[in-house]
């Protein structure tokens, strides 16, 4: 039982305990003391009679009449007179007035007349007893009514102490649904603090609890310093801060793989021409400060757009990768330009040689890089700060103008051209977790179901990711109707920035809550980190409906998201880029460990994508991940791969 | 125990001696007295108890009235307030009277308080509110007075001094009322009720 139930029913019963104590010992007192009364007009009224009587010269006629008169303009049941032996010698009865008081409180309380009885004489000669009874029936309806004046007083008095019980038992259970809530919010991995109620025991409640909060937050902060600095030491050059080689080409070939990738780039190599040659002419010192004035040149290009990566390959060479097609040239013509102006300093014999090339789906990542690499030699043997893109012919895309492309994707989802794909996200026990479901569309009604990378960028831009996730889900609820299988589904950063998205995915989600609760939806690390309250406003509105939510494209800005324990997120997906060649990787591992550890602590699930190799994919169970997914997954279950081809 | 054996359940000796010890040392003696006097009298036939229960009183106490005893207009002692004290007014010695031939034995119906004008001093005296008791052997006979004006016992008719004006015992008082009354404090709103209430009390009818 509740504690407010308690209290209510403590309170409820003391009241009603006080309710019956005061009728009781109202109508008791009133019984008694107008049982008194009665008592003595009786006695009164017979000794009255008596005297009169008495004076009579025991004359029968007289004495008759004077009871007679006393009887008919008294208020008399009965007056009797009985002689010296005891026999009847006057007797006059009334008539009984029926009781307006019920039955059952009569003979609870019961009036009863008790009669009055005075002797009678002339001069020395006793004539005998007179004994008085006088009508009690009016007082018994007297007691009943004043009975239910009392019970009335009182239930007013008692409705007014349950409304003042109403407010205080208001006021207690406040501050005590916010403990409640907080320690709800603890279990579902949001550490909240609130403000300490004024209540004194709920106060040092509160207390404990955001205490613990905070030294949670502590260690979580701590977790988090350590995460990243393995991290920077796992994947970044010591010297710039720039990712090393296997981290620079993991995230490329994430960013390839990834369904809703970009669909093409570009990637530019540089090159510091001879710089064993350079670091003996200007010394090993100068030298890290034309690496890093090259580093910082470069880093602009990442801080201008989103979705740029940049590496230092090895101790001459940096890359970077653009995330939008047929600019590779020109930024490597810009690059160079800046560069020519900055240079010189350094002294004379220090330059640069940039080679550019197309970055295609089409094209595995060796073939790319090898592109890029023809490009750079090529432009090396040019001469100093020389340019040049990689020749390769490109697949020309179809070129279509935004209301086209616009008309197209809606006209998809509108005539559901639409299709889930799925691959399924597994445990240790190679058992399934769920299906992870991205979203193919039919654009050209006689072509092929396309990627999201394909459509995506255009749909953000034509403000259609609402629509289309909806359609995601929905597909997703309706393919579980059908198999019971848990199925996952990605939402669009952009989507959670449209007020109306949520409320209208709880809806679709209040219709089907056998489903819903096996749904997970994804929403990736960057949207958690420009937009966290979007976050927690999709988190609020579907919580309810029993929804996982969780991050996908995570890991290498996690320690940036200020509030994660307080997202109340179920699950974590590690990107691609964190966990790809992590066999014989041991300063990445560790960065994995300490992710996982972090991620557990908050009693978020660890999953990993874009997983590709065995090998890996031991590394991951062994330091703890939860499931993974990606082409191994698909490959060890592939009967669970539904919807390609 | 000399008042178990007594023919009669209007008395509770343990109560009566237990009462009198409380009130003190006068009244120990005064009840002691009393005691020995009834049970001298327990062993005549009734109209000779009635004699020795009007001699006991008419020679122990002494009359004065309320104002000088009690320190009050009018007082209604119990016996044992009497006995106590020694003196005491006409009704006190009535009174008194009344509950002794009770104790002894004597039925209720035969004892009536009577409020007489008592004439003093011959035929032109000046008159006086009195209260005697009568004693009825026959239930419409003529009764015996027990009187502490004429200390001598007489029958009524040969009491022209007294004009009788009303008659009064405890008969049906005690109806519907219960033993417990002897606290109640509506009986004391009435001296006769006052003074029943304290009689049963020291062991009383």
């Amino acid at each position: 039982m509740s504690l407010i139930l308690q209290i209510w029913l403590l309170l409820l019963g003391s009241l009603l305990l006080a309710f019956g104590g005061s009728v009781t010992v109202s109508v008791s007192a009133a019984h008694d003391s107008l049982q008194t009364q009665l008592r003595m007009k009786n006695s009164d009224n017979a000794t009255s009679l008596a005297q009169v009587l008495s004076q009579q010269e025991g004359d029968p006629g007289r004495m008759n009449l004077v009871m007679t008169a006393q009887f008919d303009t008294g208020y008399y049941k009965e007056i009797r007179f009985t002689g010296p032996g005891g026999e009847a010698l006057f007797l006059r009865q009334g008539w009984q007035r029926p009781l307006h008081a019920p039955a059952w409180f009569v003979s609870l309380v019961p009036m009863v007349s008790e009669p009055g009885v005075a002797q009678v004489a002339d001069r020395w000669q006793p004539l005998g007893t007179v004994q008085v009874i006088s009508h009690s029936a009016f007082v018994q309806d007297d007691l009943w009514q004043g009975a239910l004046k009392a019970a009335a007083a009182l239930a007013a008095v008692m409705s007014l102490s349950v409304l003042m019980a109403i407010g205080v038992v208001g006021r207690m259970k406040r501050p005590l649904d916010q403990a409640v809530a907080q320690a709800k919010a603890l279990v579902n991995g949001e550490f909240v603090t609130i403000p300490a109620p004024k209540v004194p025991e709920l106060a040092r409640l509160t207390h404990a609890m955001n205490t613990m909060v905070t030294r949670l937050r502590l260690i979580f902060d701590a977790q988090t310093q350590q995460v990243e600095s393995l991290r920077l030491q796992a994947n970044c050059d010591a010297l710039t801060g720039l990712s090393n080689r296997r981290h620079f080409l993991g995230q490329l070939a994430a960013s390839l793989q990834r369904e809703d990738g970009p669909l093409d780039g570009g990637l530019v190599l540089l090159r510091v021409v001879d710089l064993a040659e350079v670091n003996r002419q200007i010394g090993y010192a100068a030298a890290d400060r034309l690496i890093t004035t090259i580093s910082q040149a470069l880093q602009t290009y990442t801080e201008r757009a989103s979705g740029c990566s940049l590496g230092r390959l090895n101790g001459s060479d940096f890359a970077l990768y653009l995330p939008v097609g047929g600019v590779a040239l020109e930024t490597g013509s810009a690059l160079v330009q800046a560069l020519r102006v900055l240079l010189p300093a350094f002294g004379p014999h220090v330059t640069v040689a940039v080679g550019a090339t197309e970055v295609r789906r089409s094209r595995t990542l060796t073939q790319t890089m090898g592109a890029a690499d023809a490009a750079l030699a090529r432009a090396e043997s040019h001469g100093p700060f020389s340019v040049e893109l990689d020749a390769e012919p490109t697949d020309s895309p179809v070129l279509r103008g935004q209301d086209a492309w616009r008309q197209s994707i809606a006209s998809a989802l509108v005539t559901g051209r639409t299709r889930l794909v799925s691959f399924p996200l597994i445990d240790s026990s190679r058992q399934l977790v769920h299906l992870e479901c991205p979203l193919r569309l039919r654009l050209d009604p006689e072509g092929p179901f396309e990627a999201a990378a394909r459509w995506l960028p255009l749909a953000v831009r034509s403000r259609l990711t609402p629509m289309v996730d909806e359609r995601a889900v929905s597909l997703a609820l309706a393919a579980m109707a059908g198999d019971d299988m848990p199925r996952c589904v990605n939402l669009c950063a952009a989507s959670l920035g449209d007020p109306n998205f949520a409320p209208r995915l709880r809806s679709l989600l209040e219709q089907v809550p056998r489903e819903a609760r096996r749904l997970s939806l994804d929403v990736p690390e960057s949207a958690a980190i420009d937009h966290f309250e979007w976050m927690l406003e999709l988190g609020r509105q579907l919580r309810p409906c029993g929804v996982r939510l969780g991050l996908e494209h995570a890991g290498e800005r996690l320690s940036q998201i200020d509030h994660l324990f307080e997202a109340g997120l179920q699950y974590v997906k590690l990107d691609a880029a964190v966990v790809q060649g992590l066999a014989g990787d041991v300063g990445q591992t560790d960065f994995v460990r300490g992710v996982v550890t972090m991620l557990h602590g908050l009693s978020l699930q660890v999953y990993a994508e874009g997983v590709t190799c065995a090998a890996d994919a031991d590394v991951l169970w062994q330091v703890g991940l939860d499931g993974i997914t990606g082409p191994w997954a698909s490959t060890e279950r592939a009967d669970w791969v539904f919807g390609t081809g | 125990m000399l008042w178990t054996a007594m023919p009669s359940q209007a008395w509770d000796g343990r109560r009566f001696t237990a009462a009198a010890q409380a009130r003190g040392p006068q009244a120990e003696a005064g009840a002691l007295a009393l005691q020995s006097w009834l049970e001298r009298a327990a062993r005549q036939d009734e109209k000779a108890r009635v004699h020795s229960i009007n001699v006991f009183f008419n020679r122990r106490i002494v009359f004065q009235e309320d104002q000088g005893v009690w320190g009050v207009e009018d007082y209604w002692a119990s016996p044992l307030e009497l006995l106590a004290r020694g003196r005491g007014d006409c009704e006190d010695y009535a009174i008194a009277k009344y509950f002794s031939l009770l104790a002894t034995g004597v039925q209720l119906t035969k004892l009536r308080l009577v409020y007489v004008q008592a004439r003093l001093g011959g035929a032109t005296g000046p008159l006086q509110a009195h209260l005697v008791l009568a004693y009825y052997d026959t239930p419409v006979g003529d009764p015996l007075i027990l009187d502490n004006l004429v200390t001598e016992l007489r029958p009524a008719a040969r009491r022209s001094d007294l004009t009788p004006v009303f008659s009064f015992n405890s008969e049906g008082l005690w109806q519907g009322v219960g033993v417990k009354s002897t606290g109640d404090p509506i009986a004391r709103l009435s001296r006769w009720r006052d003074v029943l209430s304290k009689a049963r009390a020291e062991g009383f009818q």
